[in-house]
């Protein structure tokens, strides 16, 4: 066990943990520490964990992005504490928000919260369990349509450790949007995980902006459990850092269920991000499609796995998986990996990965008629990422994100 | 308006450019002959910048500018104008996208306004027309699909869009039949003013016909190895380059 595990169990310890989260340290101690032979860590080593120098006196605070023209109902937390009082809050009918302390342990276990994050692939998940000492419970109840936005930001200050745990529940019929967006760039830690329940017949439009750079380290995830015809919509963002990792699960727990998800990841010289996604279908009827594309820059690393298990029983499930990158650099490096295991016979399974260079005659031939390198950049090589901007339902959010990532994009260098 | 003086260049530790000295003066037409692989299209793609071709001694300037200390879209921003030899295709990008933005950032570095859709579109029409293009050609990908002869034209009509003061025209007749020919030629001489100079690589003495140069230039091993006016491309045409001798026969190989 690493020195940093063994004082992450040390500090669990001593906070008296019961129910699930004792039962999740109990499963934490059995966990070996990631290694480069462990398969879910295998391209992404976890050092800049154990390297990093935290300190307990915060010095710098982070800002939070704005985007321009959304109006979401912002909950905000700099380095794991809630910056406002739940209780305060005017939330439209139908709404609950509350803080992680007021689940009881019965209702912990009733809801099952905590036990969904497989510790299998998602040690950090285990860490987040027993050491989350703030989060937020959300409940739309049935039939409500919340129209306005819920904006959880998560900002990392120099120096600072910080573990958010969220649990979403979509009551049947209902209707929600949830961005989960993260920011910092001095040297830290942050792990976030959330789970979503999805209703039957309800509608989740989820977006996760995991934008830690340089060396700001998160490792995070989302879980997403759809019941009879929920419906999901998530669209992923990340930046790399140091280390920035994240595990999304996309469970099929009811019939007729639709999930799409959507992820992009702009990596500049010298980040590492990895997504690792695993997508399960346990019953019939069951629809996904999953995109990941990615511009991987000079010595950056972007490592995707994407697993689709389909279960036995999953007849005329239909899947679809596709990740797309374009590398900047032949100093960069891309590791995709998809992963099918399919048990049912009556099933449509697509998958594919794509790894696509610069072509130096199409640049030069655009600057060659006085086009700048950005924009000819942009012409030349956006317009796969711009594909799935055009699909992100908030017209805010795309809007901001396309400014974002184009900006980005045009100052990674090509060599 | 172009004075280039020993230019020396090499390709992958190839050198390929020996010595090469040539000055056009505006309003000038320049022909350029000489052997394959004597580095005729090495020249083009050392004075528009491409990368990977290393400048190794020698100097290059376009209206009194150091043309060397440029990066390739500000070379092209400086009036500098390369019509390929093999125009480069760009699925995915259109015609009239590329024709607007590069249009557009001519304009910009000149301090113009950039033109709006509807007024770029009008421009983009009658070149289109000029060079004798179907105008689906504007909505198609970048020379996608194109024939031979019609990316040649398509080089032709982004020279008029653009209106650059050196064009490098290199090999735009080869592969054209005779009416196109005709119409590259027309485009060509439609172009002409005293203050726009060309450089007109090619094979044959045919094109010279219609756009009459002031000097012929026969590109040989790297150099410019003989000068002279437009008789010497006839002269070309009769003899061939076995005049050179050994080494330039290399390499024609
Ligand atoms: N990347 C490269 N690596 C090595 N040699 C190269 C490279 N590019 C060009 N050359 C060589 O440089 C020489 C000059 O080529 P260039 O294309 O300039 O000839 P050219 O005069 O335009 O010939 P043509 O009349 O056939 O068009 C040729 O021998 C060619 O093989
Ligand atoms: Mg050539």
């Amino acid at each position: 066990m690493s020195q940093w595990l063994e004082q992450v169990v040390e500090r669990a310890e001593q906070a008296n943990l019961t129910g699930p989260r004792l039962q999740a340290l109990t499963a934490l101690k059995q966990q070996r520490w990631p290694t480069r032979k462990t398969e879910a860590w295998r391209y992404t080593s976890v050092t800049p964990i154990e390297q990093l120098s935290l300190s307990s006196v915060q010095t710098i605070r982070a800002n939070a992005t704005d985007i321009d023209g959304l109006d979401s109902l912002d909950l905000v937390f700099i380095d794991g504490v809630l910056q406002q009082s739940l209780a305060a809050l005017t939330l439209p009918a139908g709404l609950t928000i509350q803080p992680l302390s007021a689940l009881s342990d019965e209702e912990q276990t009733a809801a099952s919260l905590f036990g969904q994050i497989k510790p299998a692939h998602h040690i950090f998940g285990l860490v987040n369990d027993v050491l989350a000492e703030q989060g937020l419970i959300i409940d739309v109840a049935p039939g409500a349509d919340i129209t306005q936005p819920i904006r959880i930001i998560n900002l990392s200050s120099q120096g600072q450790e910080s573990h958010v745990r969220m649990v979403v529940r979509l009551g049947e019929q209902s209707r929600l949007c949830v961005i989960e967006q993260g920011e910092g760039q001095d040297p830290s830690l942050h792990t976030a995980f959330a789970e979503y329940q999805i209703g039957p017949h309800a509608h989740l439009e989820h977006y996760r902006l995991a934008l830690h750079t340089a060396k700001a380290v998160q490792v995070g995830g989302n879980h997403f459990r759809l019941l009879e015809n929920a419906e999901l919509n998530s669209t992923l963002v990340a930046f790399g850092s140091d280390l920035s990792r994240l595990d999304v699960d996309i469970e099929h727990a009811g019939e007729h269920a639709h999930a799409k998800f959507n992820a992009i990841y702009l990596l500049g010289s010298g980040e590492t991000f990895d997504l690792h996604s695993c997508i399960e279908h346990a019953v019939p009827n069951g629809t996904t499609e999953e995109n990941a594309r990615g511009i991987v820059g000079d010595r950056a690393k972007a490592v995707f796995n994407g697993r689709i298990h389909i279960h036995r029983h999953a007849q005329k499930t239909l899947a679809e998986l596709n990740n797309r990158n374009l590398l900047l650099s032949r100093r960069g490096q891309i590791n995709t990996k998809p992963e099918l295991e399919i048990y049912a016979d009556d099933v449509k399974c697509a998958h594919g990965a794509t790894i696509a260079e610069i072509e130096e005659k199409a640049l030069y031939y655009l600057l060659s008629r006085g086009i700048s390198r950005s924009q000819a950049l942009i012409m030349l090589n956006f317009g796969f990422i711009q594909e799935l901007i055009n699909q992100i339902p908030n017209g805010a959010i795309a809007t901001w994100l396309q400014e974002k990532l184009k900006d980005k994009f045009s100052q990674m260098e090509v060599k | 308006m172009l004075k280039i003086h020993n230019l020396h260049a090499k390709v992958e530790d190839k050198t390929i450019l020996k010595g090469l000295s040539l000055e056009i003066k505006p309003g000038e037409v320049h022909a350029i002959m000489g052997p394959n692989g004597a580095g005729k299209s090495t020249l083009g793609y050392v004075l528009s910048g491409r990368d990977g071709y290393e400048v190794i001694d020698g100097q290059v300037e376009l209206k009194g500018k150091d043309l060397l200390e440029l990066e390739t879209e500000e070379r092209a921003r400086e009036g500098l104008f390369l019509a390929f030899q093999y125009p480069v295709e760009i699925p995915g990008v259109s015609n009239m996208e590329f024709m607007k933005e590069s249009v557009n950032a001519m304009r910009e570095a000149r301090g113009e306004e950039p033109l709006s859709a509807a007024e770029f579109l009008k421009k983009a029409k009658e070149a289109c027309k000029q060079v004798h293009l179907p105008l689906d050609f504007l909505k198609r990908g970048v020379n996608e699909g194109f024939s031979g002869g019609e990316k040649k034209r398509n080089e032709i009509m982004q020279m008029i869009l653009l209106e650059p003061s050196l064009c490098i025209l290199d090999e735009s007749d080869s592969g054209l039949d005779i009416d196109a020919l005709q119409v590259v030629a027309d485009g060509v001489n439609s172009q002409r003013s005293p203050e726009r100079s060309f450089i007109v690589v090619t094979h044959y003495q045919r094109l010279l016909d219609y756009i009459k140069p002031d000097f012929v230039h026969i590109l040989a091993d790297g150099k410019i190895v003989k000068s002279g006016d437009a008789s010497l491309a006839l002269e070309v045409e009769k003899e061939g380059y076995a005049w050179l001798g050994g080494k330039a026969q290399e390499a024609d190989a």
